[in-house]
Order: C-alpha cells, then sequence, then structure tokens
C-alpha cells in the first residue's frame, strides 16, 4: 500500500508492504514498529535506530508529538487519491456551531446573549476548571442561536453550552 | 510532645509531606475528598479519613471537618502544605485554639502577608524597597484608580488584594485599555477569593522574579537558604525554577544584601517557620518587595537540593520548638538545581487544562533526578483540582549539567492519557535564551513559541503517521473478517443445538 504524507510542506511516499520493511522515497528501511503499553504512545526501531512517537488521529490528521515537537501530518493512500482526483474532497461545513466543554467544569459567565451577532474570536463562554478561567472563543462569525447553560452551572466534558448559527442565515 | 501530624492536603505535596513525617517517625493523617479515594497520599498515609464531597469548599476548605478529623484522629499537629488553607490565617488561629500545633507562622503574620496592601505598608516601614503602586489607599473607586494609573504610568499591573497565583492580575498597557482590564480583574479576584478589591503597581521591565527562602524558629534566629529565579513564568504562573540564580551568581555582593534584607523583612512581621520573600529585580540590579509567601512553595526542592536542607523536616522541628538546625554561615549553595513543573495542561493548544486517566506513567530516574509527583497509572485526574500533577527536580555541579539532565530526564518520562506540560519544557530547555540564562518574567508569554521547530524531524513523523494509518486500516478490515465469522458462529451454534435435541 502507497501512502503519501505531508508534513509542514514536505512531501513523503511511503510504501508499506511488509511488516519488517518500508520504502520511504525509494529508500528501502528495515522497521519494528509496536505500540508501548497500549498505544497512543509508539517505539518504532528503524534500521536500528530508536524512536517513540505521542500518535493521536484528528480532524485534521495525524497528530505526531516527537522530542517534545507536535507535527501535523496529512496521509492519503492510493484509494483516497483517486477520490481527491475526482473532486470529492473540500466540502464547506456552513451548519451551525456547537460550542461543546472541552472538559467538565464551572461556567463562570456567558458574555453574550441569544440573537446577539458576534465576531472571530469573542468570548462567548467563561469556564472555570482546575481553579483556572478559560475564554472559549468563537472560531467564526455568527449569531448566537442558543445558550443551554447558566453561570454557576456545573457542566460535563462535551456538553454543548452554546450553538451559533452562521451569519448567511439571518 | 508532637508524634502524629495531619496533612491537609492532597496531591503531590501531600505525599512530599508524609515522606518527612515518616523519616522523622511521625505517625500521618490523611484527608481525601470524595473525588480523592485512590490519591496516592490516602495509600502512603498510616490513616485517612474522608473529608467531604470533591468541590474544595466541602472538603479541603472545610475548616470544621478538618479539625472534627484532627480531634477524632488525635492528631498533635496539622500541616498545610500549600494552597488550600495554607494561608488562611482564621484556620492557623483555629488549630491553636483546638489545641493543635500548626505547622507554619502565625495567625497574625498570615493575616498581614495575606493582605498585599498590608504588607507593602509593613516592608516600607522596615526600609524594604517596594514597588512604586497604590498601596496603602485604601478601597478605590473604578474612577479614583483610572486617575491614578496615569499618576504611576504604563505599562502597569492590576492586583487582587486578596490575591495569589496570578488571579485577578491584569497588565495594562496604556489608558485605553484601563477600563476592561479593570472589571475583568476584579470579576476573577471576585470569583476566586471573594473580594473584588484591587490595586495598581507599576509594571518593572525586564524584572526577574527572585525569591529568597528563609526559616525562622520561635528564639528569634533567622537565616536564608539562598535565592530561586523564578522567572520563566505564563501569565503569572511559574513553570520552571531554579537555583541558584545565574544573576546573583555572578553577583555574591547583591545575593547577601538581598538575603539580609529578606530576613529583615521576615523579622519585622516576627516571621516563624518556612516563608519566602518574593522580589524584582530589574535591569539595573534594583530590587523590590514583591510579596511574601507564608507557607512552603512548590519550588521548595531546588533550595533543599543546593543547601541539602530538608524545608519540611526543618517546619517540624521548629514547629516542636527547636532551635533551627543551622546558623547562616553554614549554609552553602551547592552545585545547581532545576525544576520542571508538569502540569495537566496541553503545551500545543494555549495550555488548555487536560483530564483523563493515565494509562502509562513512567517516571525518570537515575543520578541527580528527583520526582514529586502524586499520580500513578490508573489514576484518573479531575477537574476539581489544580493541574500540577508532577516536579522534576535535577541537579548538577553546574547549570549546565543540570540542565543536561533535565533534557534527558523528560525525554525518559512516559505520561499517557493527559496532555502535559512535558513538551514545553523540553522545547524551553533547547532554546538559547533559556540556556545562556538571558531572560525575565516576560519572557515565555513574549518571546517564546512553544511550536517554533528547532531540529525538525519530518521524515520520522511522517512514518510514524503512515505506520500508524496502516495499521489503522488492517484493524479496520480485521473487525469486517471477525463480523463475518461470528454470523457463522451463530449458524454453527445452531446446528449444534439441533443435533444435540
Amino acid at each position: 500500500m502507497k501512502y503519501l504524507a505531508t508534513v509542514n510542506g514536505t512531501k513523503f511516499e511511503i510504501d508499506i508492504n511488509e511488516d519488517s520493511h518500508i520504502n520511504v522515497d525509494g529508500q528501502r528501511y528495515e522497521i519494528d514498529f509496536q505500540t508501548v503499553g497500549n498505544g497512543p504512545l509508539y517505539s518504532l526501531l528503524i534500521d536500528g535506530n530508536s524512536y517513540e512517537g505521542h500518535i493521536e488521529s484528528t480532524d485534521d490528521g495525524w497528530q505526531i508529538l516527537h522530542k517534545g515537537d507536535l507535527y501535523m501530518v496529512a496521509i492519503e493512500d492510493e484509494r483516497s487519491q483517486r477520490l481527491m482526483s475526482l473532486g470529492g474532497a473540500g466540502v464547506l461545513t456552513k451548519g451551525d456551531y456547537y460550542l461543546k466543554a472541552t472538559m467538565p467544569g464551572l461556567v463562570i459567565s456567558i458574555p453574550v446573549k441569544e440573537g446577539q451577532t458576534i465576531s472571530q474570536g469573542d468570548i462567548l463562554v467563561v469556564l472555570e476548571s482546575m481553579k483556572m478561567q478559560n475564554e472559549l472563543k468563537s472560531p467564526r462569525d455568527g449569531t448566537v442561536l442558543r445558550i443551554q447553560v447558566n453561570p454557576e452551572d456545573t457542566i460535563q466534558q462535551d456538553e454543548v453550552m452554546l450553538v451559533l448559527s452562521p451569519l448567511d442565515d439571518q | 510532645m508532637l508524634r502524629k501530624v495531619l496533612i491537609a492536603n492532597r496531591g503531590e505535596i501531600a505525599v512530599r509531606v508524609i515522606r518527612t513525617c515518616h523519616e522523622l517517625g511521625l505517625r500521618t493523617v490523611a484527608i481525601f475528598s470524595e473525588a480523592d479515594r485512590h490519591a496516592m497520599h490516602v495509600y502512603y498515609a498510616d490513616e485517612a479519613y474522608p473529608v467531604g464531597q470533591a468541590q474544595a469548599r466541602d472538603s479541603y476548605l472545610n475548616i470544621e471537618k478538618i479539625l472534627n478529623i484532627a480531634r477524632i484522629s488525635a492528631v498533635d499537629a496539622i500541616h498545610p502544605g500549600y494552597g488550600f488553607l495554607a494561608e488562611n490565617h482564621e484556620f492557623a488561629q483555629a488549630c491553636i485554639d483546638a489545641g493543635l500545633i500548626f505547622v507554619g507562622p502565625t495567625p497574625n503574620a498570615i493575616a498581614a502577608m495575606g493582605d498585599k496592601i498590608v504588607a507593602r505598608s509593613i516592608m516600607q516601614k522596615a526600609g524594604v524597597p517596594v514597588v512604586p503602586g497604590t498601596e496603602g489607599e485604601g478601597i478605590l473607586r473604578d474612577d479614583e484608580i483610572v486617575t491614578m494609573a496615569s499618576k504611576i504610568g504604563f505599562p502597569l499591573i492590576i492586583k487582587s488584594a486578596a490575591g495569589g497565583g496570578g488571579k485577578g492580575m491584569r497588565r495594562v498597557n496604556d489608558q485605553s485599555f484601563m477600563t476592561d482590564a479593570l472589571s475583568e480583574a476584579r470579576r476573577e479576584s471576585e470569583a476566586a477569593f471573594g473580594d473584588g478589591s484591587v490595586y495598581l503597581e507599576k509594571l518593572i521591565q525586564g524584572a526577574r522574579h527572585i525569591e529568597f527562602q528563609i526559616i525562622a524558629d520561635n528564639h528569634g534566629n533567622v537565616i536564608h537558604l539562598g535565592e530561586r529565579e523564578c522567572s520563566i513564568q505564563r501569565r503569572h504562573q511559574k513553570l520552571l525554577e531554579e537555583a541558584p540564580s545565574v544573576i546573583l551568581s555572578d553577583d555574591i555582593d547583591l545575593r547577601i544584601k538581598m538575603g539580609e534584607v529578606a530576613c529583615r523583612a521576615a523579622q519585622s512581621v516576627g516571621y516563624v517557620n518556612a516563608g519566602t520573600i518574593e522580589f524584582l529585580l530589574d535591569e539595573d540590579k534594583n530590587y523590590y518587595f514583591l510579596e511574601m509567601n507564608t507557607r512552603l512553595q512548590v519550588e521548595h526542592p531546588v533550595t533543599e537540593i543546593v543547601t541539602g536542607v530538608d524545608i519540611v523536616k526543618e517546619q517540624i522541628r521548629i514547629a516542636r520548638n527547636r532551635r533551627l538546625s543551622r546558623k547562616q554561615d553554614d549554609i552553602e549553595l551547592k552545585g545547581w538545581a532545576i525544576e520542571c513543573r508538569i502540569n495537566a495542561e496541553d503545551s500545543y493548544r494555549d495550555f488548555m487544562p487536560s483530564i483523563g486517566t493515565i494509562s502509562t506513567n513512567i517516571i525518570p530516574t537515575g543520578p541527580g533526578v528527583r520526582v514529586d509527583t502524586g499520580v500513578y497509572p490508573g489514576y484518573t485526574i479531575s477537574p476539581h483540582y489544580d493541574s500540577l500533577i508532577s516536579k522534576v527536580i535535577c541537579s548538577g555541579k553546574t547549570r549546565g549539567e543540570a540542565l543536561l539532565r533535565m533534557r534527558r530526564a523528560l525525554e525518559e518520562y512516559r505520561i499517557v492519557g493527559v496532555k502535559t506540560t512535558i513538551p514545553f519544557h523540553q522545547k524551553l530547555l533547547n532554546s538559547h535564551r533559556f540556556m545562556a540564562g538571558q531572560f525575565n518574567t516576560s519572557f515565555v508569554d513574549d518571546d517564546f513559541h512553544v511550536g517554533d521547530k528547532s531540529d525538525t524531524d519530518d521524515e520520522i513523523a511522517a512514518v510514524f503517521a503512515a505506520l500508524a494509518a496502516h495499521q489503522y486500516r488492517q484493524q479496520a478490515a480485521q473487525l469486517v473478517q471477525r463480523g463475518k465469522r461470528d454470523a457463522s458462529n451463530w449458524k454453527w451454534v445452531g446446528r449444534w443445538e439441533r443435533m444435540h435435541r
């Protein structure tokens, strides 16, 4: 299977056909790839050199934490490359935005009102967790459609606090 | 007699205090909230009692419940650790009233130093230089504060009168931001300390945060254990500390002078037990009193390493009414120590708190490495308490050796399950300005970016991602296959059952 990996603008063609060898841009390497414990920490031996990486799959690609550096790697395989060439990619999500709590916490304040037009970067909710106040900002312009929490509320992780509709809908 | 101690705290500091108590042959009592039944301090203590619900105000901040446990468990003393009730003079008084020894300063000293405004005026009277500001002006209205701001000059800092740890603090660069910043600071201060009063202080540009550890006994002896450099801060929260400081190592006279002033500052409030005098040191080596912390500090281990003094042991010695074990002349700073605070925060997402269950926790060891922690594999980091999960302290003969050792230790450290500040520290240790010791308190906020890559390893990252993607595909394929086999298994079971009818 051929993979095309893009990191910081550099592309690598990686061919994986057997467990013990890979080809990177045509260069053959002996590898041993193992999870440490039960993942997401991995150990990679590549031609005898030992590396460790913390690997996570995110919406934007594969996140690799290696020696304190964080890399975002986009991976395309043969199939997705074919799909891309057919023009299936790049759909813009224009729907409502649900502001979810990234962690459990206490709602300190909600400096916006329902119906209010807001700009990208405006503070939507101030949430306290681990004794720190975190200002959750709007990722885009829009209108506050619904506020589903009140100050002093204790909320759970992933709970929807506020819904934002795109400006175009108004 | 002091034979049994209740530790009114949790996490790494409770574990730290328990360790010294056990070395001294003292029996220890832990308290734990509903969220902390499986916390390490509960396992390490000789006795442990539930103190209430997860929220701190129902447990670790509840004086009545804690004193009740102290009575039931018949302890002789209470050690407050840091945070929670450590700087609450009412708690210290309540301990004394209950006939217990409070391992810390007197309620009066805590109260005086806890009110930043009172503290500043006491220091001024004792001849300790303070930063220009609105100290001693009493409670001011917003419009009065705005007027005074222009007199002090910009940039300045708004600080919470009741505060600490960076809460309720705002930097203001010019008059136009003053009103907004003031309301934010009041809001945060009100939320954190239940008191919205604030004061202004001139911002000393390019300043370093240098603090002196002092210890004082009940017999009038006060000594200092040298300084700690705590200029590596993000939004006024310390992240890395070292002892000694690069600056004072090049200027021994200044160290002697500042040490004397620190001792004098402690004496001016009749201080006993361990405490810390924080100073700002400007580019021209003028120093100003910032505040006094009337408790054990998070970063106390770096001082312990360079002086060889166990500060908790000394605290208990003082609480037992003994004299200090050392005189000022006995204190010699040997070698170098650095501490990195490992917080459950995402270095790459604006230090957003991270919660979860720790699945892997491999702690660095080897020469010159000390780790103070309260977590272990299987432990769940809860959102109720602060995010400090571990402190890595590395020492060496020189700063260079300590620094290289810290790099090595952080690379060994594996914490899986929550995001941590380890990547931040790894990047910091690689920064040339940090290595050269050329930094001040605004370095991390203004001149350092964790995302800047030093030696990029793009190819290795690409290989990791491709292998992970490949493994993911294979596993997905296997799942489908297993489903097929399962279906045929049902058929097989059906046939088997019919056969045995």
